[in-house]
Order: C-alpha cells, then sequence, then structure tokens
C-alpha cells in the first residue's frame, strides 16, 4: 500500500485522503445519528477522535515520508532510524489494527498485495503455513527492488503510525477509535463445508493472487473454533459473493451473514486457552492405573501431544518380579496397589532389574525398570495429553505432602501455587483484604486490596515511600494472614470451617479449629477473614454434628465429627469411649425423644442441665447434658478435648450440678438466687413457661415442693392447640413423660393429649393463682368474685344468681317459667340428658324451693352441666353450702333463665306467650336481667304493694328498697319485689343484653319491644319491655 | 489486662426481699449474677468493689418484681492481642498445651512453641528442649504472649506463643 503511494502523486494522495476525511465526516454524522439511540458519547467520541487521529496520521506520514527521503539519501539518518528502530518492537497487533484502517480508506483501489498484507494483519494468529505463502509473494512483487528499499518500506509502514501511539501515551480513547466503524469493512460469515475452513480460506487466498485487483474482499478469516464458517472481509456483500463464486466448497445458495459491528472485534479476539499444559502444573490422570491420581506434568510436547508426568508409582513389586520370572501372575482385578515410593533396593532384592540410565534429552538420570523410568522414587510417564485432566486441579494437601516427601522444597511451591492460582474463583480478592506479593520484583511485599479490576488488583503497599497504590497483577498475589487472625475457610476440603491462625507458611495456614480444638492445613487462598465460629460441614443427609442417632446394631451414639463420607460417632457405652466411622446408612434414624432420669440422688436430669460426673474415668468432669438415652448421658464439657467435648455416662453416676438452665430466663437469671432456693432442676424444661408465667405463686408458700416435678402443669388449665381435641380448655390431671392428661371442661371425660399439644395461654381461665383464692375464701365470702365489676358475669345481680343461696332461692321461680318452654331451648335438653346426675335434688337446692315446685328442680342442672368445668366444679365443693349452685358461673349460657327471675310469680313475662318470645328472643339472653340499684319495684308486702326503689342488692337476693313514700328503708327478698314496667318517655335502666345496666329513655313501645334511647351513646335500640325497668 | 470500671445493670428483685435489707439483697444478688461472667465489651467480671448508686425500682406488671438500676464498680480482666500473661499450663497434648490465666483459656500451639522443644508422650505429656532442660507439662507456669483472641458471649478464648524473647517456662513444679 505505501508503495503505491509512494508511486503516486503526493498531491494527489492528499485531495484523495481529504475527500475521504468530508466521507468520513459525513459517515460519522450518519453514524452518529444511528447510534443516536444507543446514546453513548463514547461512541461519537470515538468516531470523532478516529477521524482526528487519522488527519494527524497522515500528517505524520508525509513527514515522516520526507524523513525517509532524507534518509534515502543519507542525510540526517541517525536520529530517526534510531526512533524507527525503537519503534520496530512496539509494531503489535493493534499498530497493525491501525494501519488496516489506512488501509481500508485505500481499498477502493484494491490491490492484491494490499489484501495479502492486510490478512496478515488480521490474522495474527495464523500458523505459518500462510507466512510461507506470503514471502515468496512479497519477493516476487518486489523484483528488482533492492533489499534496503522493502526494509526501508516495511519500516515506514509499520513506524508510521506507531508514532502517534508512542507520544501521547495510548489510551483507552485511542483504543476505542481502532475500533471499526460503519465506514469500514464489513465482516461477512460465509457458510462453507465442515472441516473446510481453512482450506476454502487459502483457497480464496489463491483465487486473490490470481484474480488479482477484481476481487474485492479485503481478507479472509478461518477460525479453528468456528466450524462451518469462514469470515470474509469485505464493504458489500456483493464483493463476498463475487470471490466465493466457483469455490466448491462454499454454499453460494446460503446468505452471507453481516456481522455486527459490536460483534467483529470479539470474532478476532483471540480467547488464551484457559488451560495451557505447563511443566510443573499439577493434572490428574484421567485413565489406567493411576486414574484420578495426582501427576506434575514435567515435559510437555505439543507436537506429539503427549505429556510427560511425574506419578507416585503404583507398582506391585510382588507381582512384577513373579511377571519377570515368568510365572503366571493371576491378575487382581479392581485392585489397585497403593501408591508407594519406588524403592530401588527392595526392587533388587526382588530380582528385578533396575538399570540405571541417562536421558539423551535432558541429560537426567533415570532408573529404568521393566521399561518404567523412575527418578526419585516417583514414576515418570509419557502419556497423551488426552488422558490427564488440567482444569480445576485442586491438590489436596495430603497429595501435595506426599509430593513434597522425597525433600524437594522451594520452587515446588510455586507450581502448586501457580495451579492453585488458575483455580482461583472470580471475585477472590476484596477490598480490604490483607495481601502479600508473592512473584516478581515486589515479593513479599503487604499491602491491603484496595481495587480490583479484572485481573489487575490495586493494593496499598504497607511498606512508607512507595506509591498510593500498586497494581499487581491477581496471580502474583497471595491472601496474607497473620498469626491470631480468625478465619473462616471457603472452599476447599474444610469449607465452613473456622479457626484462629496459628501459623502462616507461605501460602499455607495453619488454623486451630473453634470447635475441634484440633490444626488444620489450609491454603491462604482458601480462607476469608471472619469473626463467625462455625464447625465446617456438620450435616450429611438428615444427620447433623452432635445428634444423637441409632445405629444398625441396635447402638446408639453422638455424632463427633462429619467426615467426607462417614461420621465419626460415639458409642453410648459409658465408661469406656468407643468411637466408631460411620457410614450413613449404617445410621438407622436420629433419636430426637426427649427424657427425664434420674441422677445418683434421686433428682430429675433432663437435657442441658449441668451435670457433673462422679464416678469412672470420667469422674470430674462437668457439663450440660446433649441427649439422654437409655438411661445413658452425653454430657458435653468443653474442657474436654477428645470426642468433640462429649462424654458419655450413665446417670446413676452423675450428680445434678447447681440450678436448671431449664428454668432459668433467658437474661440469664439463671443463677439467681430464687433458681436455686426452689429446687426446680426436677421440672422439665417444657413447662418453662408456666413457670415464668407463675414464679409468684410458687413463691407463695403453696408447699409444692414435695410433690413431684410436674406441678406447675398439674392443676393449670390449659388449651389443647392440635390434634383432635384442638381448642378444647381442660385441666391437667397428670403428666407422664411427654403425655398429659387433661380433663376436658366441655366434655366430661378425660383424654391425653402430647405435652406439645398443649398450650398455656389461657387467659381468662385462673392459673392455680385463681384457685388458690378460691380455695381462701370460697367459704367464708362466697359471693366474693362478683365484686369485679368489670368481669361480665360478676356484677351483682349475675353473681348473685351465681351464688348458691341466691340461686337456691330464686329457681323456683325460675324454673316455672322455664319448664313450659324446655322444649323450645335444645341446648338444655341436651345439657339435661347429658348429666342426668346434675340434677339430682340436694337438699339446699330443696330448702329454697317451695313443695309445690320440688318436681321442677331439674333446670339448675342446666346450670351446672353448662359449665361444668372440672375446674369449676372442683371450687364448687369449696363453696360448700349448695354443691350444685357454684358451678352457675357458666348460668350465663342458661337462655333468659334469669330474665324472670325479677318477675313475680304474676308478672307477665311469666306467661307462656312471652315466654315463649323471649326465650327465642336474641335480645333477651343469658344475660336476664335481676333486680338492679335504682330502679323503681313494687314491693309487695303482705296484701299492699308499696312503690320503692331499690337501693342496694345483696348477693344472697335480699334487696334494701327505699320506699317512696315514706323514705323508709325495708328490706325484700327479690321474690316480693316486682320491676315497675316503664312507660313512653320514662327513663329506664336495662337489666338484660348487651346494654345491661346502662339507662336509656323509652321513646316508643311496639307491643313487647321496647324503643329505647341510651343516655351515654344516644343510639337507638329496640329492647323487650321484659328487660327494661324504670327508672327512679 | 485488669480495668477497674464503672457498670450498669437492671437487677430484678423478687419482692420478698424486700424490706430492710433491700440493699444487701441487690448487692449479693448482683454479686452472684455478676461476678465471673463474662463480656465481650469489658472481658470476666473479677470482682465488684462497689456500688455506685442504685436507681428508683419499677415495678413490673403481672410479676410483682422490681427492676432497680444499679450502677457499680468492678474489676474486669480482658485479655487482649499482643498482651504478655503468666498463666498455668492445663493441659499438654501433641497439637500444644492450654494454659489458664484465671478465666482466660489459652492455647499454644505446638507451632509457636520454639522448635527445639519436643513433644513426649507418655503418662504425664510434655514439652522438652533436646537437652532437658526445660520441660513444659501440666501445672507449669509459663509466660507468653497473646496473639489471638475470640470472644464469644460467654467466654473469651485466646491463642498465644511461647516462640519469642523472655517468654517460656517462669517455674516449674517439678524442680521446685
Amino acid at each position: 500500500m505505501s508503495r503505491r503511494r509512494h508511486d503516486e502523486d503526493e498531491d494527489e494522495i492528499e485531495d484523495e485522503e481529504y475527500e475521504d476525511q468530508d466521507d468520513q465526516l459525513i459517515d460519522d454524522e450518519e453514524y452518529d445519528d444511528d447510534m443516536e439511540k444507543r446514546g453513548s458519547s463514547s461512541n461519537r467520541k470515538r468516531s470523532r477522535s478516529s477521524f482526528i487521529d487519522d488527519a494527524a496520521e497522515e500528517d505524520e506520514e508525509e513527514e515522516e515520508e520526507e524523513d525517509d527521503d532524507d534518509e534515502d539519501y543519507g542525510g540526517g539518518g541517525g536520529a530517526s532510524k534510531k526512533r524507527k528502530t525503537a519503534r520496530k518492537g512496539a509494531s503489535f497487533f493493534d499498530l497493525e489494527a491501525q494501519v488496516d484502517t489506512d488501509e481500508d480508506e485505500d481499498d477502493e483501489d484494491g490491490g492484491e498485495d494490499d489484501f495479502i498484507v492486510d490478512g496478515g494483519a488480521d490474522l495474527p494468529e495464523e500458523d505459518d503455513g500462510r507466512r510461507v505463502h506470503r514471502r515468496p509473494l512479497l519477493s516476487r512483487e518486489d523484483d528488482g527492488e533492492d533489499v534496503d528499499e522493502i526494509y526501508r518500506r516495511i519500516q515506514e509502514r509499520y513506524s508510521r503510525t506507531s508514532q502517534g501511539e508512542y507520544d501521547e501515551e495510548t489510551t483507552d480513547v485511542e483504543q476505542q477509535a481502532l475500533l471499526p466503524s460503519v465506514r469500514d469493512t464489513k465482516f461477512w460469515m460465509v457458510k462453507c463445508a465442515i472441516g473446510r475452513e481453512r482450506e476454502t480460506a487459502v483457497c480464496l487466498m489463491q483465487k486473490c493472487i490470481d484474480r488479482g485487483p477484481e476481487m474485492q474482499i479485503t481478507s479472509v478469516v478461518a477460525l479453528d473454533h468456528l466450524k462451518n464458517y469462514i469470515y470474509i472481509e469485505a464493504h458489500k456483500e456483493s464483493h463476498v459473493r463475487e470471490a466465493c463464486k466457483g469455490l466448491r466448497n462454499i454454499f453460494v445458495s446460503s446468505k452471507p451473514m453481516l456481522v455486527p459491528i459490536k460483534e467483529m472485534t470479539d470474532v478476532l479476539s483471540v480467547e488464551s486457552k484457559a488451560i495451557d499444559l505447563a511443566r510443573d502444573t499439577w493434572v490428574r490422570m484421567k485413565i489406567g492405573n493411576y486414574k484420578g491420581d495426582l501427576a506434575k506434568v514435567v515435559d510437555v510436547d505439543n507436537v506429539k501431544q503427549r505429556v510427560t508426568v511425574k506419578l507416585i508409582p503404583r507398582i506391585d513389586l510382588q507381582a512384577l518380579a513373579s511377571k519377570l520370572d515368568g510365572r503366571a501372575v493371576a491378575e487382581k482385578k479392581g485392585i489397585k496397589p497403593a501408591p508407594r515410593f519406588m524403592n530401588y533396593d527392595e526392587a533388587r532384592e526382588l530380582n528385578i532389574r533396575v538399570e540405571r540410565r541417562r536421558d539423551p534429552m535432558t541429560g537426567d538420570y533415570f532408573e529404568s525398570i521393566e521399561g518404567m523410568l523412575f527418578k526419585d522414587g516417583f514414576l515418570y510417564k509419557t502419556v497423551s495429553m488426552k488422558s490427564i485432566t488440567a482444569a480445576n486441579i485442586k491438590p489436596s494437601f495430603d497429595e501435595l505432602e506426599k509430593f513434597h516427601k522425597p525433600g524437594e522444597h522451594g520452587d515446588d511451591d510455586m507450581a502448586s501455587l501457580s495451579t492453585l492460582f488458575a483455580n482461583r474463583k472470580k471475585g477472590h480478592f476484596l477490598k480490604g483484604d490483607a495481601v502479600i506479593i508473592v512473584k516478581g520484583d515486589l515479593k513479599n511485599l503487604k499491602g491491603w486490596v484496595e481495587k480490583v479490576e479484572e485481573d489487575s488488583v490495586h493494593i496499598r503497599p504497607e511498606e512508607k515511600g512507595l506509591p498510593k497504590t500498586l497494581t499487581v497483577h491477581e496471580k502474583e498475589l497471595c491472601k496474607y494472614f497473620e498469626p491470631g487472625n480468625h478465619v473462616k475457610v471457603v472452599s476447599g476440603s474444610q469449607t465452613g470451617a473456622t479457626g484462629m491462625v496459628v501459623k502462616v507458611e507461605q501460602h499455607v495456614l495453619i488454623i486451630l479449629s473453634d470447635t475441634t480444638k484440633e490444626h488444620m492445613r489450609v491454603f491462604a487462598d482458601d480462607v476469608v477473614e471472619s469473626s463467625e465460629v462455625t464447625t465446617g460441614v456438620t450435616k450429611i443427609g438428615d444427620y447433623e454434628l452432635h445428634d444423637l442417632v441409632l445405629l444398625d446394631n441396635m447402638s446408639f451414639g453422638v455424632i463427633i465429627r462429619v467426615e467426607s463420607e462417614a461420621f465419626q460417632v460415639l458409642k453410648g457405652v459409658p465408661e469406656r469411649s468407643e468411637v466408631s466411622l460411620v457410614r450413613l446408612r449404617e445410621i438407622k434414624s436420629k433419636i430426637e425423644r426427649k427424657s427425664n432420669v434420674q441422677d445418683r440422688y434421686g433428682s430429675t436430669i433432663s437435657v442441658k442441665d449441668v451435670v457433673k460426673v462422679l464416678d469412672g474415668p470420667c469422674k470430674g468432669k462437668q457439663g450440660p447434658v446433649e441427649h439422654i438415652y437409655r438411661g445413658i448421658l452425653f454430657i458435653h464439657d468443653r474442657h474436654h478435648l477428645e470426642h468433640a467435648g462429649f462424654i458419655c455416662v450413665k446417670s446413676q453416676t452423675c450428680g445434678l450440678v447447681g440450678g436448671s438452665r431449664s428454668i432459668g430466663d433467658r437474661n440469664g437469671n439463671a443463677y439467681s438466687g430464687y433458681g436455686n432456693l426452689k429446687n426446680t432442676p426436677r421440672i422439665p424444661p417444657s413447662p418453662r413457661r408456666f413457670q415464668r408465667g407463675g414464679p409468684p405463686f410458687e413463691f407463695g408458700g403453696r408447699g409444692r415442693g414435695g410433690r413431684g416435678g410436674h406441678d406447675a402443669l398439674i392443676g393449670t388449665t390449659i388449651k389443647i392447640r392440635q390434634g383432635p381435641f384442638k381448642g378444647y380448655r381442660g385441666r391437667v390431671k397428670d403428666i407422664k413423660g411427654q403425655s398429659v392428661r387433661v380433663e376436658l371442661e366441655s366434655q366430661m371425660k378425660v383424654v391425653t393429649v402430647d405435652r406439645s399439644c398443649i398450650s398455656d395461654n389461657v387467659v381468662v381461665v385462673s392459673t392455680p393463682y385463681r384457685d388458690s383464692s378460691r380455695y381462701g375464701m370460697g367459704s367464708e365470702t362466697p359471693m366474693h368474685p362478683s365484686r369485679t365489676p368489670l368481669h361480665p358475669y360478676m356484677t351483682p345481680m349475675r353473681d348473685s344468681g351465681a351464688t348458691p343461696i341466691h340461686d337456691g332461692m330464686r329457681t323456683p321461680m325460675r324454673d316455672r317459667a322455664w319448664n313450659p318452654y324446655a322444649p323450645m331451648s335444645p341446648p338444655r335438653d341436651n345439657w339435661e340428658d347429658g348429666n342426668p346426675g346434675s340434677w339430682g335434688t340436694s337438699p339446699q337446692y330443696q330448702r329454697g324451693s317451695t313443695p309445690s315446685r320440688v318436681y321442677e328442680a331439674p333446670t339448675p342442672g342446666g346450670n351446672y352441666s353448662d359449665t361444668g368445668t372440672p375446674r369449676d366444679s372442683s371450687s364448687a365443693y369449696a363453696n360448700a353450702p349448695s354443691p350444685y349452685m357454684p358451678s352457675t358461673p357458666g348460668q350465663p349460657m342458661t337462655p333468659g333463665s334469669t330474665a324472670y327471675l325479677p318477675g313475680t310469680p304474676g308478672g307477665q313475662p311469666m306467661t307462656p306467650g312471652t315466654g315463649g318470645l323471649d326465650i327465642m328472643s336474641p335480645v333477651l339472653d343469658n344475660e336476664g336481667g335481676s333486680l338492679m340499684p335504682e330502679i323503681l319495684v313494687n314491693v309487695h308486702r303482705g296484701d299492699e304493694s308499696l312503690v320503692g326503689v331499690v337501693r342496694e342488692v345483696h348477693p344472697d337476693g335480699m334487696c334494701k328498697i327505699g320506699l317512696v313514700g315514706n323514705g323508709d328503708m325495708v328490706t325484700a327478698m327479690a321474690s316480693d319485689v316486682e320491676i315497675v314496667g316503664p312507660r313512653k318517655s320514662d327513663k329506664v335502666k336495662i337489666m338484660g343484653g348487651a346494654h345491661r345496666g346502662s339507662t336509656g329513655k323509652l321513646i316508643g313501645v311496639d307491643g313487647t319491644d321496647g324503643i329505647v334511647k341510651l343516655d351515654d351513646t344516644l343510639d337507638v335500640v329496640i329492647l323487650d319491655m321484659v328487660i327494661l325497668a324504670k327508672l327512679a | 489486662m485488669f480495668f477497674h470500671i464503672v457498670l450498669e445493670r437492671n437487677m430484678q428483685l423478687h419482692p420478698r426481699y424486700f424490706g430492710r435489707n433491700l440493699r444487701d439483697n441487690l448487692v449479693s444478688k448482683l454479686m452472684k449474677d455478676v461476678e465471673g461472667t463474662c463480656s465481650g465489651k469489658h472481658g470476666f467480671v473479677v470482682a465488684i468493689t462497689g456500688i455506685e448508686n442504685v436507681g428508683k425500682g419499677l415495678i413490673r406488671d403481672g410479676t410483682g418484681f422490681v427492676t432497680f438500676p444499679v450502677k457499680y464498680q468492678c474489676v474486669v480482666f480482658r485479655p487482649f492481642k499482643g498482651e504478655i500473661l503468666e498463666a498455668v499450663v492445663t493441659m499438654v497434648n501433641k497439637m500444644g498445651f492450654f494454659a489458664e490465666a484465671g478465666p482466660v483459656q489459652i492455647f499454644v500451639s505446638n507451632h509457636l512453641i520454639p522448635d527445639d522443644m519436643e513433644f513426649q508422650s507418655g503418662d504425664m505429656p510434655n514439652y522438652t528442649t533436646s537437652d532437658g532442660s526445660v520441660k513444659i507439662q501440666k501445672d507449669s507456669e509459663v509466660r507468653l504472649k497473646i496473639i489471638g483472641t475470640r470472644v464469644d458471649a460467654t467466654e473469651i478464648f485466646c491463642i498465644g506463643t511461647i516462640k519469642d524473647d523472655f517468654l517460656g517456662v517462669i517455674n516449674d513444679p517439678t524442680t521446685t
């Protein structure tokens, strides 16, 4: 090209160039427009700068040509020549590529030698064959010109562009400028016969040579890794088609495909092969006796594709000897001799001839046995490259150690390093990592990672007087740790383990594992600094470290170590630590059952309690119980270094120490005095929650200490969370191991449920506290609970209903009201049916009821069954006066029964009609009214009826009434009192329903319903007249 | 290193301890609770030396417990990296030996024991120099340097070295 240009008139060239540049400008603009959507300013910059560069280059070109002329004529050559020679070395790919762009502009002119040279430029990886072609071409072309001339021209060509490079340092922008743009030739992908890619390329080249300028393609590329296609570089598709015409290897039918500009660089970028078999790399054998063995490459023959590797021999000398003796050796199929270094003396003893040979190539001496070469005990074997793998070799420590055996050191480390580095993951280094340089001039310089880019790592060196950051290749770096660092292993066989660095041996760390307190050797590359404490691999399948497992032969033990495929299990044999290696399949199951055992002194030990060994070889050891099984304890003593700290002892040889952790709360109060005061260790861990809720009561001097450990739960009311009885409440009667016997509140039966299925969050119901208060108070003041106004059924009236006496007095009336309609309330029926015993007549009851009403007695039974909770019944007896009555807390559920209570026998509500309605009326619910203070009543005294205001209502059914007339206070039985029904516009008090207790104004009456406007909320509600009482 | 510092703690006291001796009870409970414990920040609490002040108690709903904020002075012990300590050897094995300096357990790996000391197994495992002049065995007293600490919630574990000048056995029980 340059020659051509040289031949031409300079001016012409310039003109042409400028034209070109104009075109370029336009092109650029178009290009920019095209690329608008990419919106990348770098593109724009690139095109512009390419323009500028080109211009600059042209100038330089001229300059240089002048220079060259000078040179040619022997003038002032010195300096420029030196400059050129200096640049010679700089003529690498990029520069050639730049040349390429220049050439592209000239391509219109065509020219075979341009093409060929181009080809060379574009195909730096092309092998020798092509170069061979080129040489004669050039010489032919340059016939008649002297060598100097050629040299000069070549110099000129390559140095010209490099000048720009040299003066202004290569920047990214300039590199960008070299990228192809729209004005450049394009790549077309052409389909050709498979396996004929190279051939096709050569054919095309030949065609170009033959045809000359009429071929308008600029280059052909055949890539080894791309089958079935070749790339042709040309401006137009038609040029490609033209060139391909007549070539049998190219399928003309297939349309050439344009390679997008973005991908053009990728086409020609050389992917360096990840695996290059170099000497001293670690490989693994793929086949044969040595399959899987680690080997080290000692020699590579790329031509023959063979590698000589160094192996630890696996040779059965006995077998070899007998074979040499001519004896038939039974081939032991499948049994590989163990790897062992060759012992020549041993071989000689077996009459195996050991020859000493000198390798003609290397001059090393080898021992030769039976055609196999040995050196230093290693076997040197030449194998096909295909029979080894070099990718992702991670030599384990043991293997490396073995290779180290015969006293090699130093460079060997480097070898293993290089292999290790090759396997590094991306993002290996992170900012802040402490690193050390292991190769090159800066070896042993320590520093910290500042920034990581692709392969280079910016580090901040530790030494002063160095630049702030240094850029080092990743492979020259190694992580650096100091003794005392706490680290975590992130790859390799020990992955996950943590420990403290004890010693650093170059890139190998010795770590003291946190859990096993044993040493581990790991590569510095495999660890990261971490404050975390873990154990490494702790799980295979379902079994985890420290699990108690049942083994095949019905023995059991604790997993004390998890190895790659097996567990170390400390067998449950007390007084003798037996450890066995157990495979996954040998484990039957995990034992998760929790049980309690007795220690020597009879106290119950449960898991997590701290015990001390009192007898046997482990005497004096102390620690928390981790597992209990068949009377055998597994104790974890952190000071015990064997078996991961586990000790296996009989429970009888142990004594419980101090307070049980199971009751201590999480704040560490396990140490607190309280814990020790109450012999708590006996309480199994699970009821902890109860415990926490209840300590005060425990201290309340209930004197539970003497009873078994389960009291905390026994007697409490719980709710069943799971199972067929889910949702039921009941009182715990008994606890046996994991099962709890619960007496259900709602069904008169006792069921057994699992402890885990109960919950104690039954707020409403009394914990022992409530119970105790009942015990205490029941006899004296049965009505006491009623004083809590908040409690729905504790308002005086209601409660009075609940109290025995009152009830007793009242029932007759209520019953009378009730009975006719009993069938109308089915639930009631059920209760009665279900609890026939409950309505057995009681003297108490009888006393209160008039003889005529005796037959109606059954009703209380309804009440009773309704509330038939065990708890209540038990407390019932405490309230001795009337056994039935205490059960009445449930009474609220009896529909409306009490609603009638206030009613005098003659009261209207008692009529069947209304009664029926009432019962069914939703408004008139179980909260039925009774007397309330401040309501206006009629008091029947003998025959006279006085109007009075209820002042006080006693739970026993008596009430104090202030008579309206004279202001006298009289006391009357509820049965003698009749509520004065309100009229329209009267102030009323509501005695039943949701609004019970509130006052309002009766704004209207509709049949039996009254329309009431409530005072407090101003709501208007419709209520049954019977629960409305006129307010005084 | 020992420090004398002031710490604060909320003490929960059961109502039955209320009364004239409330303060005494509080202090004794505090001692029971705190002495011998270990916190990552401060290390082991060795002893309580005094009570700075006891704040106002707050009655806990539901339990009747009362929480008092108590400020107390105490001596704490916290090992540091690089610190030189004297410790008593508690166990010797082939990987090194364990020593205790008060509540702190220190492991000295065999890599951090001078190279001329060899492990001798047997009834009384020990590390002995080749000439037998120095012996590290159980109950020996050694001076060591802490090179790493691991602080857990409830314990502090250190690794130490005696591979340095002026470190090693300072008192051998067998010879004295």
